[in-house]
């Protein structure tokens, strides 16, 4: 791959005293494998800096450079007050180097180093201030998959800082670190098993590694060790940890099962948001106490051997977006008879709709028609073909919305074909997970029995939401 | 454009195309070809700008010849001449311009997935290549394997380009969005801060959807206005 690494100059571009885009250089604070981290000012700059600079060069690893762009890609797009403010950035074919603010507090590392012994409260506190670091980076689309004591930082008052954004996943950037060859990059005791398996979209993986510091924290033992092979780190796919009551008794069940349930093996047995695990921390007294809590013999063998068939085929749960959780954003569901043709009811209904989508701002409107069948053959004209009168209709119900006027991402348009369309509009809706079905009745129509109308009472008895029926 | 300008882009690649669905050929290119002239802008040939001046109707479906027809009766001959006159691909310092693909330019193979995104990056040679003709916006990015990945950008998101790697874009088209949503597709690339951002921008496309049925162009065109599809 065609990276720069002649850059052999960076060693005398950065050195305490020299000046680099306005940011004059303080000490070297630190050395690490992939970066050093220089104090700096900079005139108009109140906050403390740190340069964070890349160790380039030929004899250095081509993931140095990797890590450091994705840290300046999702750094730069971050805000939050769990992660250094982004102050700026150099050239990275010249002078790379990222600064941020420098953060107050010593990593949750150096603690558990000195020995320290946490409380079963200490850990309960910091278990419920990571989880809410981390939703705030999972609410801007962003996935850390490098949570580590390491990468913690605590201040005085307890206040948390993430750092090292260098893994890091970003919904809306493209992932460097994609289709990598290695497997499971991180921090082996840490890391999910989904990132074991390569996976580093799910955003549960952070809620996994919160699991295992807060194990880390109560026992002072990690729950899958620190393994250096493959093998070892496939063991989270199956393994039960050692129930950390069995090794400390006085944490509570509650607490045991909490642990426990974000060391789930599969994302979807876990918690399904940081906000979830911060809110169970909290309230202790909402957590249902399963088998997982009661829990103080350490599996045996035969439920190892188990879990091992079971990991055999281990799939990963498939990960939804970071910020999925609309729970508030309710969805509507029109359902439009292109067929007819009663102004009146068309602008009733359109109003309706308006009036009900100016009630929730967050909502959601798909207009939706149904065909009979669209043609086996493909027409010689366009208008023949399965697309073509799709996509007429779809001109139709458009045309329909028009005077709503609303934004792109609050409407949407689809054409179902179906034979009995009462049924599957009842079960789009349910698909959908919709919350109301609009429909028009109109007394316009001949007296004898449509096939609308039929429809029209299927719905109301069979939908999953409830019906607004429109009428004139 | 006039979105365009208002973010302040000073120089504009027009990536071909420029007739064969709208209703207004003649105006496109005059507007085109002043920028050109007023080096404010560059356009580059597309498969339907060909069309014009070449007969290319076993290739395109009936509809797109149908257009093509149809245009060619509004134009004259100095606008099929700035047709014939634009180039299939323009290199610059560390860019490349081109309507399909930087691999054989003028066969008009799409850029759609990790291969043919590799394919034009190779031969393109270039950090940033972009192209249009695939109707849906996209940006191909080398992985550390050197195998080109394919990232749906969301809109109005600054990504970092960075020209140690290579990027290709696909920008999308401003006139015929076919990914089910009728806004206009461009992207803007900030050489200085190495800055890709993805735009979409609504636009009265039922007027101009409109005025191609008003033209007598084929109903379908002006649906795929409307419906983005």
């Amino acid at each position: 791959m065609p990276i720069n690494t002649d850059i052999e100059a960076v060693d005398d571009i950065f050195q305490e005293g020299k000046v680099v885009d306005g940011f004059t250089l303080g000490k070297e604070v630190h050395r690490g494998g992939m970066a050093s981290l220089f104090s700096a000012t900079k005139d108009g700059i109140e906050v403390p800096i740190l340069l964070k600079i890349p160790r380039v060069g030929r004899d250095q690893p081509v993931e140095s450079l990797i890590g450091f762009e994705t840290e300046l890609t999702i750094l730069r797009s971050l805000k939050s007050p769990y992660v250094p403010k982004f102050l700026g950035a150099g050239n990275m074919a010249t002078h790379p180097y990222i600064a941020m603010e420098r953060v107050e507090g010593r990593p949750l590392e150096d603690l558990i180093k000195e020995g320290k012994v946490f409380t079963i409260d200490e850990v309960v506190q910091i278990g419920a201030d990571l989880a809410q670091a981390v939703q705030s980076l999972h609410s801007q689309d962003a996935i850390h998959l490098d949570i580590k004591p390491e990468n913690i930082l605590i201040d005085d008052k307890g206040k948390l800082t993430l750092i090292d954004f260098g893994l890091s996943h970003h919904a809306r950037y493209p992932d460097l670190l994609a289709e990598e060859m290695r497997k499971g990059i991180g921090s082996a005791p840490y890391i999910s098993p989904e990132q074991v398996a390569g996976v580093r979209s799910d955003s549960r993986s952070d809620i996994y590694s919160i699991g295992v510091i807060m194990y880390e924290l109560l026992t002072g033992e990690l729950p899958f060790g620190n393994p250096q092979t493959m093998s070892g780190l496939r063991k989270r796919m199956w393994a039960e940890p050692f129930p950390p009551r069995a090794i400390r008794r006085e944490i509570p069940r509650w607490l045991q099962e909490v642990v426990l349930r974000c060391l789930e093996p599969r994302a979807a047995d876990r918690y399904q948001s940081a906000t979830q695990l911060r809110q169970v921390l909290r309230d202790p007294e909402g957590v249902r106490i399963t088998e997982r809590g009661e829990r103080v013999e350490p599996p045996s063998f035969w439920e190892n051997l188990k879990g091992m068939f079971k990991a055999a085929g281990y799939e990963p749960s498939p990960s939804p977006r970071p910020s999925m959780g609309n729970y508030d954003a309710p969805l509507m569901i029109a359902a439009i008879d292109t067929r007819q043709s009663d102004e009146e009811l068309r602008e009733r209904m359109q109003s309706t709709a308006k009036n009900l989508l100016q009630a929730y701002p967050e909502s959601r409107l798909i207009c939706l028609s149904t065909i009979a069948s669209t043609p086996t053959y493909e027409g010689n004209h366009e208008s023949e073909t399965a697309s073509g009168i799709v996509r007429g209709h779809l001109v139709q119900l458009m045309d329909w919305a028009k005077p709503l006027k609303l934004p792109p991402e609050r409407i949407s348009y689809h054409v179902l074909e179906a034979m009995d369309p009462a049924a599957r509009i009842v079960e789009f809706a349910k698909d959908n997970d919709a919350s109301l079905i609009l429909i028009g009745a109109s007394h316009k129509l001949p007296n004898k029995v449509t096939p609308w109308r039929t429809s029209m009472t299927k719905i109301v008895e069979e939908a999953p939401c409830s019906v607004h029926i429109v009428r004139t | 454009m006039s979105r365009a300008e208002e973010l302040g882009v000073t120089r504009m690649a027009f990536l071909g195309d420029i007739v064969g669905y709208n209703a207004d050929p003649a105006g496109v290119i005059e507007r085109i070809a002043d920028l050109v002239a007023a080096k404010k802008a560059v356009a580059l040939l597309g498969n339907h700008d060909e069309a014009i001046f070449k007969d290319c109707s076993k290739q395109m479906n009936p509809n797109a010849n149908a257009a093509i027809e149809w245009t060619k009766t509004q134009l004259n001959n100095s606008h099929i001449e700035f047709l014939k006159n634009l180039p299939l691909l323009i290199n610059e310092e560390n860019i490349c311009f081109v309507h399909a693909s930087a691999h054989n330019p003028a066969d008009w193979n799409y850029v759609t997935d990790s291969m043919s995104a590799w394919h034009c990056a190779q031969s393109s040679g270039k950090s940033y290549t972009f192209v249009g003709h695939a109707h849906e916006q996209a940006l191909f990015y080398q992985s550390a394997v050197g195998k080109l990945i394919r990232f749906a950008p969301h809109p109005g998101d600054e990504i970092p380009v960075l020209p140690h790697r290579q990027w290709v874009g696909v920008v999308g088209s401003l006139g015929q969005p076919r990914d089910g949503n009728p806004e206009a597709c461009f992207a803007i690339f900030e050489p200085e801060s190495e800055v890709l951002t993805f735009h979409r921008t609504p636009y009265d496309h039922f007027s101009a959807a409109d005025k191609v049925r008003r033209a007598g162009l084929p109903e379908e065109l002006a649906n795929r206005l409307i419906t983005g599809k």
